[in-house]
């Protein structure tokens, strides 16, 4: 589980903020308004943001200033969205990718 | 997991396996190898692998100090189509 | 049509705004991130004297600065293209496309892996993702991590992590394979380190007592180095054990360690699990130059600057017209170089465009950069002024080369 820091001995504490509810695959999550998806799900103990469109491998944030597309989600129908640059709304639904169709590759496989 | 089966390339899942054999097999320099297995050439637009790429086709071949080794090709963020517009005038 | 597009908010980029916006030039700084600062933002550390280098609090300073000139700052829009157009500027963006007159390229650094068995598992991120995860968002990376590589940004960090009450179990060295180069070399990274020492904030001084400026140490080296790690703020910094593979199914549990020889070999038999649920992959930062070398602009490759930087003069310029680079997309430096940096850039642009800029503040503005490197807390690379030397002997190559040309 991962938590939030509410006192750092440096930056003080952490400032009040609202609390909005959004859907990730489905299940219902609260975060603070406007910080990023990913922060508002990994402090929900969430990891895992999509799986690897061939592989079907669990990916999570990895370089999480937008460089990477690692934390590529779905955001209210939009792909390929960075969770990690991303705010957070009131209703947003969210879901993480998995595993797409590759036909000719299966069709390969068999009668390769 | 083996070390040949290391991804190097997280968004084509391209291995450090075939990286070094492709790399061994034709004395690739990092382009050819790009090229060749597809490292780099993914979502997010070698970003993140470049350095490793560049770093395995380096046993192979010197680098040349004036050149870029992995060519940067426009655009460099996945565009949505419908986002491809209109100049702003404001 | 605006004099100046900006495109990167961190402190090259806010710093260079707020000059040119107080010599009166009409402004648009773009950023893709959702807060001003860029790197700025997940910075902590003390300084000798004591005084903490705080990011956020610079970056809100620079903020309240830019707002009070009323700059035209856009967050959150993504720059995937841009061009030179019959003398102006066109910035193609995930929104819209913007024009000016003059272009200011400050999109800093990327971070460069470390390839380890697993490292695609969720819970393994790049260590300035868990700063700013930790800093930023104030939200914890995880309860325990271990951290892959040891150099200046990843031993900052895990002392950021630390003073967050994140449990650091070790930092340790990647397993040496193609990709890992020196890093993985205990005897260079031990020389990189003692290296960085002389220069280091209060941070790595206190690190250095234990282990940099101990005569000892230094002179039995690496070969004696402890094992288990000699403890900076409580963390193992373990330059004889080097992460082999990071263990777990669906996501992070832990990694497996060995024992290195001074070259990075593996000591069969020495394996050892430690259970964490993050890992930090720590390969150190280059220039992120992508924009830049859409232009054509000419490119070097420079180790010391940490990778290909483009072409640019000592006031910022580069051989195109209307093109500025300023920050680590110039070479791997500290912020408050590249505040220098953002500061001469601003006064070379409005000089291009034709404001009143006496030479002298042009020529100061360029002394503050070579007296903010010097006195620079951290140094990422020992031999940055050998690589700025060597730029500026390419940019007098080139200009000679033009000149020639055109006689």
């Amino acid at each position: 589980m991962t938590e939030r820091i509410l006192d750092h001995p440096v930056l003080g504490a952490l400032e009040p903020d609202q609390t909005v509810t959004f859907t990730f695959n489905g299940m219902t999550y609260e975060g603070r308004d406007g910080e990023p998806i990913a922060a508002a799900l990994l402090a929900a103990g969430v990891r895992t943001l999509r799986h690897h469109e061939e592989s079907g491998t669990p990916r999570g944030i990895y370089c999480n200033i937008g460089h990477c597309f690692e934390c590529r989600v779905e955001v209210d129908g939009q792909q390929g969205v960075r969770a990690c640059l991303t705010p957070v709304r009131e209703g947003m639904v969210i879901n993480g990718g998995g595993p797409l169709p590759a036909p000719v590759r299966d069709w390969r496989k068999n009668h390769a | 997991m083996t070390d040949r089966d290391m991804i190097v390339c997280r968004c084509e899942e391209v291995s450090y396996g075939e990286l070094v054999d492709t790399a061994g097999q034709f004395a690739c320099n990092s382009r050819e190898l790009k090229l060749r297995t597809r490292a780099g050439m993914g979502y997010c637009g070698g970003r993140t692998c470049r350095s490793s790429v560049d770093a395995i086709a380096l046993a192979a071949a010197e680098r040349d100090n004036t050149q870029i080794t992995l060519k940067y090709q426009p655009p460099v963020r996945p565009v949505h189509f419908g986002d491809l517009g209109a100049i702003s005038n404001d | 049509m605006r004099d100046l597009i900006i495109i990167g908010s961190g402190p090259a980029g806010l710093t260079a705004a707020i000059t040119a916006a107080e010599h009166g030039l009409d402004i648009l700084v773009i950023d893709e991130y959702l807060k001003p600062g860029g790197r700025l933002l997940g910075q902590l550390y003390e300084e000798p004297g004591g005084n903490w280098w705080n990011g956020i609090e610079e970056s809100r300073k620079l903020s309240e600065r830019a707002g009070a000139l009323g700059l035209d700052i856009r967050l959150g829009v993504s720059v995937h293209n841009i061009e030179q157009e019959n003398g102006s500027w066109l910035v193609y963006t995930d929104r819209e496309t913007f024009e000016a007159k003059s272009l200011l390229l400050a999109t800093g650094a990327a971070e460069a892996p470390v390839a380890i068995p697993g490292w695609t598992l969720p819970g393994v991120m790049s260590v300035g993702a868990a700063q700013v995860m930790t800093n930023v968002h104030r939200v914890k990376p995880g309860q325990k991590g271990v951290i892959i590589g040891v150099n200046v940004l990843s031993s900052a960090i895990a002392m950021e992590l630390h003073i967050a009450g994140i449990e650091v179990a070790a930092i340790a060295l990647p397993k040496n394979n193609r990709v890992n180069g020196s890093a993985a070399i205990p005897t260079e990274v031990m020389n990189a380190l003692l290296h960085v020492s002389h220069m280091a904030p209060s941070a790595f001084v206190k690190m250095g007592s234990k282990l940099m400026k101990n005569e000892f140490m230094k002179k039995m080296g690496i070969t004696f180095y402890p094992k288990n790690g000699v403890r900076m703020w409580d963390i193992p910094v373990m330059l004889r054990k080097a992460v082999i593979r990071i263990e777990g199914t669906d996501q992070v549990e832990g990694v497996t360690l060995a024992t290195v020889t001074a070259d990075g070999k593996v000591i069969s038999g020495t394996e050892e699990v430690i259970g964490c649920d993050f890992v930090c992959i720590a390969g150190g930062l280059y220039p992120l130059a992508e924009l830049a070398a859409l232009t054509g602009c000419p490119f070097y490759h420079i180790d010391e600057l940490g990778g290909s930087v483009p072409l640019h003069s000592e006031d910022m310029r580069t051989p195109l017209d209307g093109l500025y680079v300023a920050g680590n997309i110039t070479g791997i430096e500290g912020a408050k170089v590249a505040m220098s940096q953002g500061k001469t850039a601003a006064l070379s642009i409005a000089k291009d465009l034709g404001k009143d800029i006496a030479e002298a503040s042009l020529s100061e503005a360029i002394r503050q950069i070579s007296s903010t490197r010097s006195d620079a807390h951290i140094q990422f690379h020992q031999d940055v002024e050998v690589g700025r030397r060597k730029l500026q002997e390419y940019w007098e190559q080139h200009a000679t080369g033009k000149r020639n040309i055109l006689v």
